[in-house]
């Protein structure tokens, strides 16, 4: 274990200088990225507080089921990070030059493993260890848990359920790799794609939101106790349910269960690890041969010359500059596994949401319950845009790498350059954020007698919402630029790239405070037909149009102005 | 063809380049030798648009790079020090996308390509990612790469770097029939006997400053004050 902590020891060495370089633009940086993660620190505890408060004591829907729908939260959280680490440790386990160069040192294979693993784990999840502990701290304050308690749920409960989400997948990137060095690298990530899919909507089938409300409805009596017989069979085995159950006899006093909780699931986390080590023992190294095969197979002489779609040797209308811009953005994207598979997956996702919200029925006409479902799906298609450009705009400038000298050292004007990686980011995430605003206004248009207004508002906002978070996360992403990192997930959770993640979720917050007035007076003037005065709109919509004219101006020029830095 | 004049870099509190005045003609091979970290990179990179002077101007083919640096760079190629190639691109791909951004037409680069993979001697390589190159390989695909548009300028940096001796033999006929076809050369290098054997004048760099320019006929001149060495007279330049 001597060198483990040896290169441990340097690892840290060098993060440290990189990260407290004592310069003035760096303590610059720290103290904005500092006031940006506190301001978020703060609206996160906030938001946490006042939701606790609002299910518990506005719909006193009961502890119960309050901790049902925090298991199922947490089951999404999970698989997110469990997706997000199998995507992120390809890259980290197989694809780093460092690994490459250890292998060629007297270090046993299993401590390069857990090395890696621990640096992508711990890289990786920096800014869900945030969130993650000040949503518990606003709902702990709640019920008035000391702080201790909550940094005990934190270390030995949160941690834990995600280092066991993190271990999950380094077993499933492990078994993977090993398949496809002889089915083939698409092939299986397809049937991967299909079994996490399935796993998602088996989960939804047996814990419908619904028949759980209706079930507790129809057993009455104290809405706080623990309806044991609800239980779901194997689904009160999953870890999401550990972490609720924690939660939940801790919100009721009755600790003992809670550390009986927390135990099983630190017991098998632990074993998991075990097993992540004992596989990792066995199959790391021959596993990180296997990927040079499917390489080797993906990368033929033959596959080379066939003519392709978008082909460098097919002629178009475009200028020649333009062309070669677009095309070799293509051809970076869909031939870089990191990219395309995370992208499949959000679409996949995201089509998942959009038709299961799509067939929401909402026949209650009372405006707080219906404004407030509106602003949670308007917030979370905001939130989805957010995430689409931090992952896949945000790295655009970074990614150029090393080899961007070509475009540099060459007669291209670098607004043509910028213009490209806009137009594709918007093109992307535009076309997601429209089809969430379509399928998510449809049934309040429904429900409104086929009246468009939310429907246009839905459309109209996507298009500037989405204008504006791209903007933001390619400018942002050119000042804060790495052209020596080649993994994108890990730019795109990288210190400038939590930050600009933050300032998008200020502005979206901005964005959904701003509406709450008009929509809540449009669903009055269709429920109790007040008259509704389309100058309730104006005001607010002006302001937001400034503010995000404002952020993407100056996104736009700060990203430009990184592109004429010393390279 | 190149013209600098008073050029200075620094970074911070550190003179990389220190007020250099040089000019190459058309047609001309320059050596431009150096210690490590004397500031040949740092100056190659201004004259490529990599990186901004802090002072003095540079002008290549009469266009300064910082006021005009898209006409000067129409006639400038660059070879970087590091052969980095976009990754998931074949080595034909690479090509195509750079004569693209010289603004050349498809057939016009599809005939460059098939001479220049010829030439270097790519083979069936050309059609493979670049990821799977090795170093020298690259470094050819970087070479076809700076001759796709016939530059009049080309500006290399330490090109030999990896390069195996048939193809450092190959590179080397090339730059000198590209200077007999009027094309201006500005190459830095470590290696000693290629810049006395390619370059037509030499100029020594150090901590920033030239220490030295001359024609090769004056180079030989000087070099009989020492041993009658080359190496003699770097050392001593350099030290």
């Amino acid at each position: 274990m001597g060198i483990f902590f040896h290169i441990l020891k340097y690892k840290f060495i060098a993060f440290v200088k990189a990260t407290f370089e004592p310069k003035v633009v760096t303590v610059v940086r720290g103290l904005g990225s500092l006031l940006v993660f506190g301001g978020f620190a703060v609206i996160a505890y906030l938001f946490s507080l006042e939701l606790t408060k609002f299910v518990l004591d506005q719909t006193r829907i009961g502890l119960f089921l309050f901790h049902r729908f925090i298991s199922m939260l947490l089951f999404v959280f999970f698989m997110s990070v469990n997706l997000g680490n199998i995507i992120v440790s390809y890259a980290t386990l197989y694809k780093s030059s460092e690994v490459g160069y250890l292998l060629t040192k007297p270090v046993p294979y299993t401590q390069i493993f857990v090395l890696k693993f621990l640096d992508n784990f711990l890289y990786s999840s920096t800014t869900l260890f945030l969130v993650a502990l000040m949503v518990l701290l606003g709902y702990g304050t709640y019920f008035g848990h000391p702080w201790y308690l909550l940094l005990g749920v934190m270390v030995f409960v949160l941690v834990p359920f995600m280092f066991l989400s993190a271990c999950i997948a380094v077993l499933v990137l492990m078994s993977v790799v090993k398949v496809a060095s002889k089915w083939g690298f698409r092939k299986v990530m397809g049937g991967l794609a299909v079994l996490y899919l399935g796993i998602v909507v088996l989960f939804f089938q047996f814990t419908s939101p619904i028949k759980q409300v209706q079930e507790v409805s129809a057993l009455g009596g104290n809405v706080d106790a623990y309806f044991r017989g609800l239980e779901s069979g194997f689904l009160s085995y999953l870890p999401n349910n550990w972490v609720s159950d924690v939660l939940f006899f801790l919100a009721r006093g009755e600790t003992n269960l809670a550390l009986l909780s927390a135990v099983q699931l630190l017991m098998f986390t632990l074993v998991a690890f075990m097993i992540v080590l004992f596989v990792a023992d066995r199959f790391y190294f021959r596993s990180w041969l296997a990927t040079f095969e499917f390489q080797a197979r993906s990368n033929t002489v033959e596959s080379g010359r066939k003519i392709k779609l978008f082909d460098f040797r097919k002629t178009s209308l475009l200028s020649p500059q333009m062309e070669s811009l677009l095309k070799k953005e293509y051809f970076q994207f869909f031939r870089e596994a990191s990219q395309w598979i995370h992208l499949a997956v959000m679409v996949v996702l995201v089509g998942v949401f959009a038709i299961s919200v799509g067939n929401l029925n909402p026949t209650l006409r009372v405006t707080e319950i219906q404004t407030l479902t509106y602003l949670v799906l308007y917030a979370f298609g905001g939130f989805l845009s957010c995430s689409l450009a931090l992952r896949f705009v945000f790295p655009a400038i970074s990614l150029e790498g090393q080899a961007f000298w070509s475009q540099l050292s060459a007669p291209v004007d670098m607004r043509k350059v910028y213009v490209v990686k806009f137009v594709m980011g918007f093109l992307l995430v535009l076309l997601l954020a429209l089809l969430v605003a379509i399928f998510s206004n449809d049934p309040f248009v429904r429900l409104s007698e086929r009246r468009p207004l939310l429907m246009y508002f839905g459309v109209f906002s996507a298009f500037w919402v989405s204008v504006t978070l791209v903007a933001l996360n390619l400018g942002l992403g050119g000042y804060f630029a790495n052209y020596q990192e080649k993994n994108p997930i890990r730019v795109a959770s990288s210190q400038g790239a939590t930050l600009t993640f933050l300032v998008s979720l200020v502005y979206l917050f901005v964005l959904v405070s701003v509406v709450i007035v008009p929509l809540s007076q449009y669903f009055q003037s269709l429920f109790l037909f007040f008259p509704f005065d389309m100058q309730s709109i104006v005001v607010p919509g002006t302001l937001v149009g400034i503010l995000s004219a404002a952020l993407t101006g100056f996104a736009l020029v700060i990203g430009f102005r990184s592109l004429a830095r010393d390279f | 063809m190149i013209e600098l004049r008073n050029v200075t870099k620094k970074f911070g509190s550190l003179t990389a380049v220190d007020d250099i005045t040089l000019t190459v003609p058309k047609g001309e091979f320059f050596g431009f030798l150096g210690p490590n970290g004397a500031g040949k990179t740092t100056t190659i990179k201004m004259m490529a648009g990599l990186f901004a002077p802090t002072s003095g101007t540079i002008a290549i083919g009469g266009y300064d790079v910082i006021k005009n640096p898209l006409d000067a760079k129409m006639c400038t190629s660059y070879v970087p020090d590091q052969p980095f190639l976009y990754d998931k691109l074949t080595g034909r791909e690479f090509l195509y996308f750079i004569g693209g951004l010289y603004r050349m037409g498809k057939k016009a680069i599809a005939q460059k390509i098939e001479e220049l993979i010829g030439h270097f001697e790519i083979g069936d390589w050309v059609d493979k990612r670049t990821e799977d190159y090795s170093q020298g390989m690259k470094q050819r695909v970087t070479i076809a790469a700076a001759l796709v548009h016939e530059p009049k300028v080309v500006i290399i940096d330490e090109p030999m770097i990896g390069l195996d001796p048939r193809s450092a033999k190959i590179m080397r006929e090339t730059l000198r029939k590209k200077v007999s076809e009027g094309v201006s050369i500005f190459m830095s290098t470590h290696s000693l006997p290629i810049a006395e054997e390619l370059c037509d004048r030499i100029g020594f760099i150090k901590d920033g400053r030239l220490v030295f320019i001359g024609t090769k006929n004056e180079l030989q001149t000087y070099k009989q004050k020492y041993d009658g060495k080359f190496e003699s007279v770097f050392l001593e330049l350099t030290k």
